[in-house]
């Protein structure tokens, strides 16, 4: 490890202040803390602080963080050891492969040990061409693991540090091939999620130079850390927004297998990031999507969701549910028909998502229900009749906005028939008197009254099928008994045309001269 | 089946409500508090992330979606941080109420207009020496007109307002004078409509009867302007609501 002995004369004067100065520089870079930490959480980048392997016997000599480390203390260690390793490339002699190891491991050890990595030193310095010779081929395992892990922690910070990455892709993706030692793949794999977590520009590049492939065949072993680093990095490369990485995924041999495999019997942080990649193909590409439904992966699916309380891997595997009942008519219309078990089964397991207490959890089950209850009066039926009404009814005045929302495409769904042809769609008289004296309007006459424009819409939407659609003329009653009226007035002075005339157009049919004659 | 389309003289079709499936792509702000929440998840370890954080970085999330919001009431434009916000703004700022006849204005330009040309006998004493009093509505222009109806053209032609567009909604009689006008019908089936309004003329002190004849007879009303009650009464049926006196001031009669 580096000595600290040697320390440069213009750190005394920092060291030794005690005043406000030194208060003030804390404060600041506590701020500073404050906003990089968040910021490296929002990044799909991952930092690798343990190696890959265990027979990477790394003795943790100062396996703590070096919290308290000054940033320039780091800084000048790392300088030193990228100098070191510089001549260490060069040297020929005897034992060269020790002291390249040894140079790379102090490096690796600086970028991967402290909270703030001093990647920006590293670079300034020179390291990466240098780091990229440590790639050639014919090299020793350990040397080409060590110089990836560095690779992979200079690629997990910032944009520019990333990009620094660019001459070494191509070296990267090579070293994942089925010749190649299994951590030093997965480091590989590793650094090149990194990468493609960046930006779109550089996914586009990862994938002309053909790294889909290796990393696709790393995913189809049936365990070890390796799938698990792979199913991650392929998260990362397909996200897109061009879909043809997902398109081109889910065509190579062995995928849809292995992805079916994984999501029944791995273990939840495999099954966590397969799903994921379920998640990007189901969301982007629509022959995934077809080839994933036609495959028994909803089963899958709902059986998992019903039996893990991991919210890690309930939230993608969710959201593949949600996409495939989005994406693809096929799961409404042949696999979810009534009376079948699996009809059941997801629609349990949708009710448990929603009585989670996991915000995402509730917004996004509602939101599938929503999709479903669009489909046929069959599936209307199926899911009126369940627990879900009664937990949407409390969620729809209880929980935050953005879940109301959801719940009131859900419930105004499951009043309307499909729309045959060109007219106006039935309502189903039935469905919309129970949830009316279930006391769900207030509900959607709050939405009316949030700045929100779709929620706006929607229930000034579900008001008219109340004002329409109760029987004996209920309508306009129930509507002004929750202050509807009012609501819908808000709009006159409102700049958005649309919402005025929907509104205006209400008030002057069912609260006109008229109203209240025969009362 | 019946293909029946809500239709308004303006030819305005209601979007009545129609399923859809709703899919998103995987960027959309739809999905964002989950893609958060799985790094937030991946890295607690790593990051020794505090509860605190943690909730801050979600708290973080919804305020990026529909939470901050700009008021849309025309001229306003108001920045509001959440929902919350917005409901208590629109209260303070959108609710300006008259204090004799209970009419609701979002704002008190528009009140004063209110209060001047239905409830200020000088004003209509300048309208019927000729003087040009009627405001245009949009803050900013300064034209005046000489009536009602001119000041409606304008702005029809100059602002773009819908044609069925009223200022000076026709107020809906109470249920006791609906009553009393079905009897008076009923008795004297050969009077006609004014005759049933100068009996409400007597009545000086529901003033509503007495707007009921400044307003032309057959303007569709389409948009109201103004609540015959304040928001503070809740569940209580318009009609009954007619019943309260309009001396009754605003903060008397809301909770």
């Amino acid at each position: 490890m580096a000595d600290e002995t040697s320390t440069p004369q213009k750190r005394g004067p920092i060291k030794s202040s005690v005043g406000s100065v030194a208060v003030q520089r804390r404060r600041e870079h506590a701020v500073m803390v404050g906003k990089e930490r968040r910021e490296a959480l929002m990044r799909t980048k991952r930092l690798c602080r343990v190696g890959v392997s265990s027979e990477n016997a790394d003795i943790p000599v100062e396996d703590d963080m070096m919290m308290d480390e000054e940033q320039s203390v780091l800084e000048d260690q790392t300088l030193k050891a990228v100098e070191k390793l510089k001549h260490a490339i060069g040297y020929q002699g005897k034992g060269a492969t020790q002291k390249r190891v040894g140079a790379l491991r102090e490096l690796r050890r600086l970028l991967s040990k402290s909270e703030y990595p001093p990647v920006e030193a590293a670079l300034e310095a020179g390291v990466m061409p240098t780091l990229v010779q440590c790639l050639s081929f014919g090299s020793p395992d350990e040397q080409l693991l060590e110089a990836a892990w560095c690779m992979t922690n200079i690629a997990a910070g910032k944009p520019e540090e990333t990009k620094a990455l660019l001459p070494a892709l191509p070296l990267l993706i090579a070293h994942m091939g089925e010749k190649s030692s299994l951590p030093v793949a997965e480091q590989c794999a590793w650094a090149l999620g990194n990468v493609a977590g960046e930006e779109e520009e550089l996914r586009n590049v990862l994938l002309s130079q053909g790294a889909l492939q290796p990393l696709a065949r790393m995913m189809l072993p049936n365990k070890g850390s390796t799938v698990r680093t792979a199913a991650w990095a392929l998260s990362n490369l397909i996200k897109g927004p061009d879909p043809k990485a997902a398109t081109d995924l889910i065509r190579i041999d062995g995928v849809i297998d292995a992805i079916l495999r994984h999501l029944k019997r791995g273990d939840e942080e495999l099954a966590t990031e397969v799903a994921w990649v379920v998640v990007y193909l189901t969301a982007l590409s629509n022959s995934a999507t077809s080839m994933l439904a036609k495959s028994n992966l909803l089963q899958i699916i709902v059986d998992r969701l019903a039996s893990s309380n991991s919210l890690q891997l309930l939230i993608p595997l969710l959201r593949s549910l949600g996409n495939l009942v989005a994406g693809d008519s096929y799961i409404t219309n042949n696999v979810l028909v009534a009376g079948r078990e699996i009809t059941v089964n997801v629609i349990q397991a949708l009710i448990k998502c929603l009585k989670s207490e996991h915000r995402v959890l509730k917004k996004e089950s509602a939101w599938v229900l929503s999709n479903i209850a669009a489909g046929s009066v069959e599936h209307k039926k199926i899911i009126h009749s369940s627990e879900a009404v009664s937990v949407l009814m409390r969620l729809l005045s209880t929980a935050p906005f953005d879940i109301r929302k959801e719940v009131a495409y859900v419930l105004g769904n499951l009043c309307v028939a499909p729309a045959e042809g060109s007219g106006r769609p039935n309502l189903i008289v039935e469905h919309l008197v129970s949830l009316v004296h279930g006391g769900c309007l207030g509900g959607f006459i709050d939405l009316v009254r949030s700045a929100d424009t779709e929620a706006a819409r929607l229930g000034l939407q579900f008001m008219e099928l109340v004002l329409r659609g109760m029987p004996n003329g209920e309508g306009p009653k129930l509507v002004e008994a929750e202050d509807g009226i009012d609501a819908m007035e808000r709009f006159q002075f409102h700049e958005n045309e649309d919402l005025r005339n929907m509104a205006n157009e209400l008030v002057d049919k069912y609260f006109g001269e008229d109203y209240g004659l025969d009362s | 089946m019946d293909v029946e389309l809500e239709e308004s003289g303006t030819g305005f079709k209601f979007p009545c409500w129609n399923p859809l499936r709703r899919r998103f792509q995987p960027g959309a702000p739809f999905f964002a508090a989950g893609t958060i929440e799985r790094e937030l998840l991946a890295k607690q370890v790593a990051l020794e992330l505090t509860e605190e954080e943690k909730q801050q970085i979600r708290e973080g999330v919804e305020d990026w979606g529909s939470s901050e919001v700009f008021c849309p009431i025309v001229g306003c434009g108001a920045y509001l941080k959440s929902l919350e916000d917005f409901e208590d703004h629109y209260n303070a700022r959108h609710t300006a109420s008259c204090s004799v006849c209970s009419r609701v204005y979002p704002t008190s330009r528009l009140l004063s207009i209110h209060v001047s040309e239905a409830h200020d006998s000088f004003f209509q004493a300048k309208v019927a020496r000729g003087y040009a009093m009627y405001e245009c509505l949009v803050e900013g222009c300064d034209a005046k007109l000489k009536s009602y109806k001119s000041r409606h053209q304008h702005l029809v032609d100059k602002h773009k307002f819908p044609s069925s567009f009223e200022f000076f909604k026709k107020a809906k009689p109470s249920k006791r004078q609906r009553q009393k006008v079905q009897r008076k019908q009923a008795l004297h089936k050969t009077e006609n409509a004014s005759t049933a309004m100068q009996v409400e003329q007597e009545n000086i002190d529901n003033l509503v009867s007495a707007v009921s004849r400044l307003s032309t007879s057959d303007s569709p009303s389409s948009i109201s302007f103004g609540r015959r009650h304040t928001r503070g009464l809740t569940f209580v049926p318009r009609a009954i609501q007619k019943e309260r006196r309009p001396d009754l001031s605003p903060e008397q009669m809301k909770k």
